[in-house]
């Protein structure tokens, strides 16, 4: 057997075209239908995951799964905006603990995440390096943003204009990094984080200038009367938030009114939860919406997709085989010399039989070898690469 | 050594570890809980007593409305299971700071609609946000001392709500210093109705819940106790004085000698009456809410017994 091996051995290695082609086609064959299934599987759980540890999420009327996937997994469609009234309002209520999320900004491609420390407790994300925010303008990075980016506590990022050819529109915010979350293997890794009203000062919400009633630069006021002073577009605003200029910032209109995209809200118990979601069923305004049903919903329709790949991968499969069956029935043809060269040696049908099977296992197994290591690095990396295909 | 010797030697190092564990095990379940003023820590301590770790990180000699604590200072009030807000806008710094939401009480969120509105704040524009002014509510909520008492509640409330097992103990401390800061309260506008027979003179914006509480009305300025007050300020005293016939002035702390004696000279008489918004050096918030009280008191006395204010009580 050794030696039917061994010149099976030979003879793929004197025909490497022929036998990588053939390691090639039974590889994918094999590895296409187990990678999609270890994605799959990836996906399910990454998903299931976050959204079970996310029992409600508040939000606008809208589309659910834009509210879900902007919530949990800081995807770039911003759904429609709700208020922090909203969030006073399930205080009031009493029945869940609500964690305001304002996803909206970016900063060098990664979401910059605004929330309060409540975020940090529910999703046990704890510092890996450095504080938490601790005033305005300050934030603190996943663990792969920090690795991404090369930034540690100290560092500075600046947030990304929503419109780069908006002028006159609002200064982009240069933060201060005070910290980096120790890996949590979930969106958080590739996220910024900051406090919800540094936010607010993004959007222009919030902001500081110098004191007008102070200032001895007539070349900033266009009016002033004992009451009021009305300052030109010269007043300086600021775009770096620091100890010398903190006190300067301050908000425009009622904080009730401030933006948020959505909120997320711990019930008490199960109870608490039926009941709150009861109070907002016929809301017009708002949706109080269980995460991980919409995630199931999301998921039936990935299993259905996959259903219709399994069928084509079936069939090319098959026809993967035919072709495999064609190729080495040729292969005998195209042999018929070398088969005879083998008979007159006085070797038995049966050898040239073994022959063959010993050539067909090697390739097979090499093939299932590379499938297999395939496999592992899927495995691997499917974490990762779900959360750069979900983002 | 004898075998009985180790054997209670061994006991003692026994219980004592396990007095140690249960040290440490009771701190560990200790609820922490912070204040942005000392009223607030007064009555967290006064109602928590034993059960509870009432911390108050601020310096002494500062003024905690307008504290400006570092990023570790902040951290305090992070890592606390509830922090207690004076509520109106005091403290600005909470505006600022990252705070979890959760563990923030609210003190004064029951009487949002008693506030009081500092006036002549200049507004300003720039921009399509139109006019808008900063820090527009009094704060000093606890002067009015009902006001105190209802705060005195809101604590107990968070603390029943977080730690329901020890509700009764609350309750129960919390009954005997609502008592007591409504006796002072009732002390308070009996002085009050004295006093509003003439106005008085404040020596900073700081007492309009003790205006409105107890109907002593008056004029604020701007003196610091230890400054002495220059030209300017001492003829916009004198031109008050004589317009209004104040007689009294109200002082957050001693004024220096030279002054009270100026003071004195004008028949102006000086009284302390200490917002106490941060930790007293001696005594606490009921000792010094007494002794204010009581200044007060002494004051109405003395000018009733001069005809000098209203002579209804």
């Amino acid at each position: 057997m050794i030696d039917s091996l061994y010149i099976a051995w030979r003879y793929l290695l004197f025909n490497p075209a022929r036998s990588l082609t053939l390691v090639a086609c039974i590889t994918l064959v094999a590895f296409l239908p187990l990678s999609l299934q270890l994605l799959l599987d990836e996906a399910e759980r990454s998903l299931r995951s976050r959204s079970v540890d996310t029992p409600l999420l508040a939000g606008a009327k809208g589309s659910a799964l834009d509210l879900v996937m902007n919530s949990l997994y800081f995807d770039d469609q911003l759904p429609t905006t709700v208020s922090m009234g909203l969030v006073e309002r399930l205080e009031q209520d009493g029945l869940a603990i609500p964690v305001p999320l304002y996803v909206r900004f970016k900063t060098r491609g990664f979401p910059i995440v605004g929330t309060t420390l409540d975020y940090f407790d529910f999703r046990g994300l704890t510092i890996g390096q450095g504080r938490l925010p601790a005033l305005l303008g300050e934030c603190i990075l996943g663990s792969e943003v920090a690795t991404q980016l090369g930034l540690k506590a100290g560092d500075h990022l600046v947030s990304t204009p929503e419109n780069l050819f908006d002028l006159a529109g609002i200064y982009p915010l240069r933060m201060k990094v005070v910290g980096v979350l120790k890996p949590s293997h979930s969106e958080d890794d590739r996220a910024v984080f900051s406090d919800l009203k540094t936010t607010w000062v993004i959007q222009g919400l919030g902001h500081g200038h110098q004191d007008l009633a102070r200032t001895d630069d007539p070349s900033v006021i266009l009016d002033k009367s004992d009451s009021n002073v009305t300052a030109n577009a010269k007043l300086l605003q600021y775009t770096e938030i620091n100890s010398s200029n903190l006190n300067a910032f301050h908000f425009h209109g009622s904080p009730k009114a401030y933006p948020l995209s959505a909120v997320i809200a711990y019930p008490e118990d199960k109870r608490s939860e039926t009941i709150l979601r009861g109070r907002y069923v016929d809301s017009d305004k708002y949706q109080i919406l269980v995460p991980s049903e919409v995630i199931d919903g999301l998921l039936e329709n990935i299993f259905r997709i996959k259903q219709v790949l399994d069928t084509v991968v079936l069939i090319v499969g098959l026809a993967t085989l035919l072709a495999l069956v064609l190729v080495f029935t040729l292969s005998i043809r195209l042999r018929q010399r070398e088969m005879e060269t083998i008979f007159k040696l006085g070797c038995s049908r049966l050898t040239m039989v073994r022959l063959l099977a010993a050539e067909i296992a090697i390739v097979v197994l090499v093939s299932v070898a590379l499938g297999g290591l395939l496999a592992g690095a899927t495995t691997r990396f499917s974490d990762v690469l779900i959360r750069t295909l979900i983002a | 050594m004898t075998l009985l010797n180790y054997r209670i030697s061994i006991a003692c190092a026994l219980l004592c570890t396990q007095l140690f564990c249960q040290t440490a095990r009771a701190e560990e379940t200790t609820r922490s809980i912070v204040a942005v003023n000392y009223p607030l820590h007064f009555f967290a301590r006064t109602i928590g007593g034993k059960e509870v770790k009432a911390e108050f990180p601020l310096p002494p000699e500062i003024d905690p409305a307008y504290w400006k604590p570092e990023p570790r200072e902040v951290a305090i009030f992070q890592r606390a299971d509830l922090v207690l807000l004076n509520g109106a806008g005091y403290a600005g710094w909470t505006a600022y700071a990252a705070l979890p939401r959760r563990k923030l009480v609210d003190t004064s969120a029951g009487f949002r609609d008693r506030y009081l509105s500092v006036a002549d704040q200049v507004t300003h524009s720039h921009g399509p946000a139109g006019d808008h002014s900063h820090n527009t509510t009094a704060f000093t909520t606890w002067l009015d001392l009902s006001l105190a008492a209802e705060q005195a509640a809101a604590v107990k409330q968070a603390l029943t709500r977080t730690d329901p097992e020890n509700g009764q103990s609350y309750a129960r401390r919390s009954d005997k210093l609502e008592k007591q800061l409504l006796d002072l309260d009732q002390r308070m506008q009996s002085a009050g109705k004295v006093l509003s027979g003439g106005p008085v003179i404040f020596s900073h914006p700081v007492y309009q819940y003790l205006e409105r509480a107890y109907a002593i009305a008056g004029t604020s300025l701007h003196w610091e106790p230890h400054k002495e007050p220059d030209a300017g300020q001492w003829a916009l005293l004198q031109e008050i004085a004589t317009t209004s016939g104040s007689r009294l002035m109200i002082w957050e702390s001693d004024p220096l000698t030279r002054t009270r004696d100026r003071l004195h000279a004008l028949g102006i008489q000086v009284v302390v009456f200490d917002p106490m918004a941060n930790q007293p050096k001696e005594g606490d918030f009921l000792s010094g809410m007494e002794r204010n009280v009581r200044s007060l008191e002494e004051a109405a006395e003395s000018l009733q017994s001069q005809g000098l204010v209203n002579t209804r009580e």
